[in-house]
């Protein structure tokens, strides 16, 4: 029986050989979380990670929920939960709100690696320099998450350090909104000392500090401080309001002198946005598109003038929006442009009883966009006039509902005229994996 | 540490020299006999041959009342001397009724043999071994898969429903080999895999689908790799007891196929099927017609208008007024347009298999090739397999056999978007586009419409095209090494290669503005290495002990390579290489698996049957204190025929009672590193690398548990006539891999944990009968039914799954239960519709969402009839479920009433509803889409799901024909009628392979009604 002698002990020995290593295979596309951050290159990896966190949420649903909110936008798809913006009736199951809460927080873990993490570094080739640039870029990253947690459902849990397990970053009650907005402004105070006073128009730098300071500080209703910051920015010769309107954005343009901070995409990272927008014919699903009263508006040389090139005609003689139309889609999503800055520092003018100043910084985005200057010369009128510039002028960024929400003015030009809808539901499904949240009220 | 096959022959070489004394042996003991006999006796010739007159080798004839026999030759002939004329012969072969046979005065016997209808001796294929029926103490079925083979469906699968009792099987599509569901007393898990696993011949076989482009939902089905013509015999694993040697992949029954193989000393015999035939859908959707669908939508117009002023809708401004008013024309103006006449076809089917089988003393070979050609119902979706098999055993001394089992197939398929979604979906675009709607634009150019392709542009320009090579392959050698012990060891290997090619041009949707191609591959390898070593032995004349002991070592490896290119030249360029940006990306996943097991198993006088099995899992894939699971079981039975106080009880031919417990686990579909803490890289930023967390570690992670209890009885009665077949059995599954859901404040969507606990009970009853046996007329009858009560014991948080949430796994429900707003009725005087109220707050909200009904029936199960009259032959198969309900997604689109305007198709059913006060209707007034009549999630489209339906029906001719074995003329008809109350086309229609959204019909060809004619010759 040799035969079966052989074939036994080489079965044996293959079996044996078998148990030890066998059973233990290390995957290849991915790394054990026990080493993570641990030296300059892992670190700039790590909050580059963060910033391609961004294109989860800032791609699209953020966006949407920005502008669908609004007055321009309709609805043309089958998904019923755009229409829940359209109509001020969003159920707390809405698929956006989720996507939104969740592309959010997963940025924050990541950035709370970073923040965690990279200070305790050690390694010669991390200089001070670029130690202090990644960490301000994590706090400023940080900064810009809570602040649309903020402004989307006011109170939500804060959330300052990594989760290592299961356990972590959970329970946590939401805190107030003004508590949510502190932790905004004290991230940016963290920011702006550790970042260079340089100018990257796709990653966070101090002047991109600055650009969000404004932004926040008109939010509060600090306009002084609004003004203060949207000054700095402006006074920066790299920053410019470029001609014609659409320069910022046709012909592939990105990173462009009007540009503040813009998300970067490329071939291999892809913005969906397109896709939402974009008729058949472009190989979009048109799932929104301009409403009539917009599409009149923009198309009035008086009130659009040359940003008419944000709409165009498909083959069905059908309006569709064309900011974003880039193939492959590398559409850049613009969170700040310097226009913004223009139109900040004209409200908070306005506000601060400087007609002068705000008349003149409406008018240089009026100018840009090929119209006459304003006729508006009461305190009233400008903001009105500045209200309605912003709502051309940003029509397919995430701005007219936020601007209407902050300005309490939901009610008279959107009729919303429940309160409690001007913050969004916490997602349905979050309230059940975590007991310690509690709804907003209205919902 | 292979044993290559080469050495393995010069190991085997050594064993010759036995071979040669035992030739030497059988040599001696023929001469004695010829001695003893020589003389005084009358030389006898016959043939043995079975009903369709073939010759059967080995069949023993023995003179009665003594010693002498012979066998038959290759043939089927023998020679026998007998010493008087009127001597009784005994001819017995297995499988067949042992007939007495007189001799006189003839020199030439006829003798036909007529199959055996009695099932207790029928050889039984078990989990490593084989078993007769009557000694088998697990729950196993046993199909012929014969007389379903001519259904057209891709893989054999997808054929077998209503078959086996206790396995629900729901064909989901019309597209042929795409994945069909198949659940073995019913569903354990929530995140892995419900599939059973699939054994051929020794080799544990991919069941996953490989496809990476999308359809909508749909997978094609890696088990349409295996042409249904090789299969002999399916044999279905479902208790502990029959599954427990599987162990972590067993909790979900084994399928074990075996394929056919020639017989020792069998001349060589050649068999030919042909078969050609049609398919086409047995109904279509009915949909409004432009007037209709514009009248509609202005009264959705106009009610909203009323509704909500601050909408400014009014009869004035509805959008069907006339064209001079600005409007679209008025409502009798429109145009019907119909699209689904343009892809929907009478199809093709052919099939073509050839085979020949046979052996010499040591060697049996089965050789066959076959191609089979599908064209789907839904153009221009196509299937076609052209595959080969080779089976070859080899008998190296009178202890040692070696063989080697070899499938090797090439599937072909033409794919399209037959599932849920927009660009390049096909039958949605020709089914969901408003009827109205020209497919030319004012330029006379064509164009899609409410945001689908343009059906024309579609048909024309479809370019998705997979090829799946695949190889099964099992190389084993067996010895005997004792007089009752049996060693073998084998290799086995599974190996599939999947090619996408995708082209979109810029006609179409996803290839605008300028064409885009995609080209991937994947892989999944599996080698399997397999020892066990088994004795079995009688002691005295009443005990019978058996025991088994092996071990496998198996590796499975996943890998994909996937490229894009978009920015083509013109539409002439379709490969990536063309294209003016190209993206790529790969994947690669291993894990592994080290196994021994072992089974003991006792038999008392065939009376007690007992055993005990358990088998021993490691696994890559766990936590590193949960690799290694341990699966026992335990079963008896008693064969109480056997008892003296039943002996005399003529009727009753045998009855056996059975009984078992064990556990068997699950890990498929978990994903290779679940249980690892993970940062992952690609997140990179301005061309710059990135890395991300992407899941937290469960370093507890292990197996899925099932515990299983079966009792059952095996009971026929006058001479097995008629048989019956009963199982209870009760299903606990726990630790249930489960994706908890974690608070998004973690970061992280979830994690994997083993959180879910889900129960399955149910009986299963077969029955057999031979309800005539005639010399020209038999008929047979089988019928079974079954029932499996599902049931989520314990989920923390509900979980929704499918469009619109419409299933929710809830505690205390079933898995797959549907989630909707019950509708009560449509109030007559308003013509709203009224749900109920679950919290009885005065208002409808999510938490009035209840669940309805789920995807299980109550009972399934199926019929046979099969009839032979002289050479005719007939089978007429009804399959059936009662109690299922169905979401039909399809309706809930089109039977908006108008508020999807020029989005959606308007169902003619839509013309039932409500205009009036006093109309009463199940079809609400129009108003908008998600705000209350036209509600997301209403019951209104969960339907009865029950069907009847005659799943094949075949007529056939044997014809007699000199110097040709067998030549059978047959004609077959699938699905040939279909009772339901369901409104869709096809109560078994699931847009989605994902097992969680099961019983959503949208967007799915149905399953064609089919004829086909066919021939089989036997040389």
């Amino acid at each position: 029986m040799k035969a079966f002698k052989y074939i036994l002990a080489t079965s044996l020995i293959f079996s044996l050989g078998s148990c030890g290593n066998f059973l233990e295979v290390e995957p290849r596309a991915s790394i054990s979380d026990q080493q993570t951050i641990i030296d300059k290159v892992s670190s700039e990896t790590a909050i580059r990670g963060a910033y391609d966190s961004f294109r989860s949420y800032y791609s699209v649903n953020l966006q949407s929920i920005g502008y669908l909110s609004g007055d321009n936008i309709q609805w043309t798809g089958s998904q019923s939960q755009v229409q829940e913006f359209i109509n001020h009736s969003v159920n707390a199951e809405n698929a956006t709100i989720s996507g939104v809460w969740n592309g959010i927080y997963t940025t924050l873990n990541r950035i709370n690696h970073v923040i965690d993490k990279v200070p305790a570094v050690s390694d010669p080739l991390l200089t001070d320099a670029l130690r202090n640039q990644i960490v301000g870029e994590a706090y400023f990253l940080r900064a810009l998450g809570y602040f649309d947690l903020a402004r989307i459902w006011g109170g939500v849990p804060i959330i300052t350090k990594p989760t290592l397990s299961p356990q972590d970053n959970r329970g946590i009650a939401r805190a107030t909104q003004a508590e949510v907005y502190s932790q905004v402004i004290a991230d940016l105070e963290l920011a702006e000392p550790l970042l260079p006073a340089t100018t990257d128009r796709f990653r966070a730098t101090r002047k991109t500090v600055w650009a969000l300071k404004a932004r926040y500080y008109l939010y509060q209703k600090n306009y002084a401080k609004a003004e203060e910051y949207a000054d700095k920015v402006i006074a920066d010769a790299s920053y410019k309001l470029v001609k014609p309107y659409n320069a910022f954005f046709a012909n592939d343009a990105r990173g462009t002198e009007e540009s503040v901070f813009e998300i970067f995409y490329s071939i291999n990272e892809t913005n969906s946005h397109r896709g939402q927008w974009q008729p058949q014919q472009n190989g979009g699903t048109r799932q929104w598109a301009p409403n009539d009263a917009f599409v009149a508006l923009v198309n009035d040389p008086a009130i659009g003038g040359t940003r008419n090139t944000l709409v165009a005609k498909d083959n069905q003689n059908r309006w569709y929006g064309n900011l974003y139309y880039r193939s492959p889609a590398t559409d850049p999503t613009f969170v700040i442009r310097i226009a913004e800055l223009y139109l900040i520092r004209a409200e908070a003018r306005a506000s601060l009883d400087k007609p002068a100043g705000a008349i003149a910084d409406l008018d240089a985005v009026r100018e840009r966009a090929g119209l006459a200057k304003t006729t508006a010369s009461t305190k009233a009128d400008i903001l009105l006039a500045i209200e309605n510039e912003r709502r051309i002028e940003f029509a397919l960024e995430p701005h007219r509902w936020f601007d209407l929400v902050r300005t309490e003015r939901a009610a008279a030009v959107l009729n919303v005229n429940d309160p409690n809808k001007l913050l969004l539901p916490i997602p349905a499904e979050q309230l059940l994996t975590d007991k310690a949240l509690k709804q907003n009220p209205g919902y | 540490m292979y044993f290559t096959p080469k050495e393995s022959m010069s190991v085997l070489r050594i064993m010759a020299p036995v071979k040669q004394i035992v030739l030497a042996f059988l040599l001696l003991t023929i001469f004695s006999t010829l001695k003893v006999n020589a003389g005084e006796l009358i030389s006898l010739k016959g043939k043995v041959t079975d009903a369709a007159g073939e010759g059967i080798p080995g069949v023993s004839i023995q003179v009665k009342g003594t010693l002498r026999g012979t066998l038959t030759n290759a043939d089927g002939n023998f020679e026998i001397n007998v010493d008087q004329p009127g001597a009784l012969l005994v001819v017995s072969y297995v499988g067949y009724v042992t007939q007495e046979v007189r001799t006189n005065k003839q020199s030439s016997l006829n003798i036909r043999l007529v199959a055996d209808q009695k099932q207790l001796n029928e050889v039984i294929v078990v989990g490593y071994g084989t078993q007769e029926r009557k000694n088998l103490i697990g729950s196993i079925s046993k199909v012929d898969p014969t007389d379903v083979k001519s259904i057209p469906a891709g893989s054999f699968d997808a054929q077998l429903q209503g078959k086996v009792p206790g396995v629900q099987i729901t064909s989901n599509t019309g597209v042929p080999g795409e994945t069909v569901t198949v659940r073995v007393r019913g569903a354990t898990s929530i995140n892995a895999d419900n599939d059973p696993l699939y054994v051929v011949d020794g080799v544990f076989i991919n069941s996953s689908s490989l496809q990476t482009v999308g359809t909508g939902g749909k997978a094609t089905s890696p088990i349409a790799d295996i042409n249904p013509a090789d299969i002999e015999s399916l044999e279905i694993l479902k208790d502990a007891e029959a599954t427990a040697l599987y162990g972590s992949r067993g909790a979900n029954g084994v399928i074990l196929i075996t394929t056919k193989r020639g017989k020792f000393n069998q001349k060589a015999k050649v068999n030919l099927n042909v078969s050609q035939g049609v398919a086409k859908a047995a109904k279509l959707w009915e949909l409004t017609t432009g007037p209709e669908h514009a009248q509609l939508v202005n009264e959705w117009w106009i009610n909203t208008g009323k509704d909500t002023p601050s909408l400014n809708r009014t009869t004035a401004n509805r959008p069907f007024r006339p064209v001079s008013e600005g409007g679209r024309g008025l409502p009798e103006e429109q145009q019907t347009y119909d699209r689904l006449g343009q892809v929907f076809r009478t199809a093709s089917l052919k099939n073509y298999d050839l085979s020949v089988s046979g052996g010499t003393a040591t060697t049996k070979y089965y050789l066959g090739g076959g191609y089979n050609s599908q064209e789907s119902i839904l153009r221009p979706i196509d299937f076609n397999r052209a595959s080969l098999k080779f089976n070859l055993d080899q008998k190296i001394s009178d202890k040692v056999q070696v063989g080697i089992s070899n499938t090797f197939s090439r599937t072909f398929r033409n794919q399209a978007r037959a599932g849920d979604g927009p660009a390049g979906g096909l039958l949605q675009a020709a089914l969901h586009t408003p009827t109205y709607l020209s497919p030319y634009n004012e330029q006379g150019v064509l164009v899609g419409r409410a945001g689908f392709d343009n059906v024309d542009l579609l048909l024309e320009n479809y370019d998705v095209k997979a090829v799946s090579l695949r190889y099964i392959g099992n190389l084993y050698a067996e010895a005997d090494i004792l007089p009752n012990l049996k060693f073998r060891t084998s290799w086995g290997l599974d190996f599939n290669n999947y090619d996408e090619n995708e082209y979109w041009n810029t006609f179409l949707i996803s290839g605008s503005p300028d064409g885009l191609a995609t080209a991937s591959n994947g892989q999944a390898t599996t080698w399997i290495n397999e020892q066990t070593l088994s004795y079995r032995k009688k002691f005295g004349t009443k005990h019978t002990l058996g025991i088994l002991v092996g071990n496998t070592v198996q590796s499975n490896v996943s890998t994909g390579t996937s490229s894009t290119g978009r920015g083509f030249a013109n539409n002439s360029f379709k490969l990536v290489s063309s294209a003016a940006t190209t993206t790529g990306s790969s994947s690669w996943s291993k894990s592994n698996l080290s196994s021994f097991f072992s089974r003991i198993d006792y038999n008392y006088g065939g009376r007690y049957l007992i055993d005990f099995s358990i088998r021993a899992d490691g696994s890559s894939s766990f936590g590193a204190d949960n690799r290694w699971g341990y699966f026992p079981s335990v079963g008896g039975a008693w064969r109480v025929k056997q008892e003296n106080f039943l002996k005399d009880v003529s009727f009753l031919s045998d009855l056996k009672i059975r009984a078992s417990y064990g556990t068997t686990g699950n890990q498929n579909g978990l994903g290779s590193f679940a249980a690892l803490g993970l940062w992952s890289g690609g997140s990179s930023y301005q061309g710059g690398a990135g890395i991300a967390p992407q899941q937290l570690a469960n370093p507890n992670l292990k197996w899925e548990r099932t515990n299983q209890f079966n009792i059952g009885a095996d009971v026929s009665f006058f001479a097995e006539r008629l048989g019956l077949e009963f199982n209870v059995y009760q299903k606990n599954t726990s630790n249930g891999l489960l994706s908890l859901a974690l608070p998004g404040t973690t970061g992280f969507a979830n994690y994997r944990s083993n959180a879910a606990e889900i129960s399955n009970k149910g009986f299963e009853l077969a029955i057999h009968s031979v309800n005539f046996q005639g010399k020209s007329f038999t008929w047979n009858t089988s019928f079974n039914v079954s029932r499996n009560i599902n049931k989520i014991e314990k989920l923390e948080n509900p979980l929704e799954y499918g469009s619109r949430s419409l299933i929710l796994q809830q505690q205390g429900s079933p898995l797959y239960s549907f989630w909707v707003y019950k509708q009560l009725y449509v109030d007559p005087q308003t013509g709203n519709t009224v749900y109920e109220d679950v919290n009885g707050d005065g208002k409808i909200t999510i938490a009035d969402r209840q669940i309805v009904g789920s995807i299980w029936p109550k009972f399934f199960g199926g019929l046979t009839n099969s009839f032979t009259f002289k050479g005719f032959d007939a089978n007429a198969f009804l399959a059936f479920s009662y109690g299922n309900k169905v979401y039909n997604h399809n309706k809930f689109f089109g039977e908006g009433g108008g508020a999807r305007d020029a989005a959606r198709i308007i169902f003619a059913s839509n013309n039932d509803r409500w205009q009036n006060p006093g109309d009463i209707t199940d079809v609400p007034r129009p108003d908008g889409v998600n705000v209350n009549n036209y509600r997301d999630g209403g019951s209104r489209w969960l339907e009865d799901g029950s069907f009847l339906r005659l799943r094949s029906f075949t007529l056939g001719y044997t014809v007699p024909v000199r110097k040709i074995s067998a030549l059978r003329l047959y004609v077959t008809g699938s699905n040939l009628f279909t009772i339901t109350k369901y409104t869709g086309l096809d109560p078994e229609s699931s847009s989605s392979s994902g097992h969680n959204e099961q019983g959503i019909d949208l967007g799915t060809p149905p399953q064609p009604r089919s004829v086909q004619v066919g021939i089989n010759i036997t040389l």
